[in-house]
């Protein structure tokens, strides 16, 4: 396991939605504007950084978020990974990119905090407090969205069909943790 | 309440973005030379215009990049967005 304390480590199940924190999970970000980045991203993690806005890529083992031109997110889709996992990764990723003035690498593995929506209602449970306009986002599967959730920043993966998940930073993780049990029990 | 077309993420609420006031202000070539007068023009002043005036923004709550917008202040309408260093669509 990670050398992470969670913040909620909670599980809770309403009408037709279910909240899980999912933590500890890896989560590494990444900053280039180098040609040479891509390539060595690919030879490292096996995925290629997303280009399109609003994407992502991802394996069995990572999934790579577009958040801007410039800037991924990578983060671990299996939650048994341990803190040398962490470390080997960072260390790779650190001597391949950062140490050669490729890019910046940044562990963010402690600054986000990650909670999994599953169910049929989690976009009315969203929509309740995000000006975003979910429609084309449910859609596809793999998309990606950096937005606000009761005035929170937030950023949404989008796994599958009524399955997301969702990133928040951790200082204000417990706050929106308690407006969405608050909000999915009105539901 | 208006929507912003985002030139790197696509069209947003309002709420997401920032204004960073008046753009395409260049910096003078040579600042030793400038009076305080001049230079406190440059640092200073900004027009506040009614009609269309060309503005920086940020979108703060998503891709955090800089573009500039071209905005109506007196319905604002947005007649267009641009990255930065990209000339204007609009005169």
């Amino acid at each position: 396991m990670l050398n992470f304390n969670s913040p909620i480590q909670n599980e809770k199940k309403y009408n037709e939605i279910k909240i899980t924190e999912l933590e500890p999970t890896i989560k590494i970000n990444l900053r280039s504007n180098k040609r040479e980045f891509s390539t060595k991203i690919g030879k490292i993690l096996s995925i290629l950084p997303p280009t399109e806005a609003n994407t992502s890529s991802g394996n069995e083992n990572y999934s790579l978020l577009w958040l801007s031109p410039d800037e991924w997110l990578v983060y671990s889709k299996n939650k048994n990974q341990n803190f040398k996992d962490q470390i080997e990764l960072e260390k790779k990723l650190f001597n391949e990119i950062s140490k050669i003035n490729q890019g910046a690498v940044t562990n963010v593995s402690d600054h986000w905090v990650l909670f999994n929506l599953k169910g049929n209602k989690i976009y009315d449970l969203l929509t309740k407090s995000c000006p975003f306009d979910f429609n084309e986002f449910k859609k596809k599967k793999g998309s990606v969205l950096q937005t606000i959730v009761n005035h929170i920043d937030v950023i949404i993966h989008n796994n599958e069909n009524n399955d997301l998940n969702l990133f928040v930073r951790r200082s204000f993780s417990e706050d929106l943790w308690l407006w969405i049990n608050d909000s999915a029990s009105f539901l | 309440m208006f929507i912003i077309n985002c030139p790197y993420c696509g069209k947003r609420d309002q709420v997401e973005f920032s204004c960073g006031g008046e753009a395409h202000i260049e910096r003078p070539k040579q600042p030793t030379e400038l009076s305080d007068d001049q230079w406190a023009e440059y640092l200073f002043m900004r027009k506040n215009i009614k009609g269309v005036q060309f503005e920086r923004w940020n979108h703060t709550h998503g891709c955090r990049k800089w573009f500039n917008m071209v905005r109506d202040t007196s319905n604002d309408k947005i007649h267009a967005t641009y990255k930065m260093g990209e000339k204007p669509p609009i005169k």
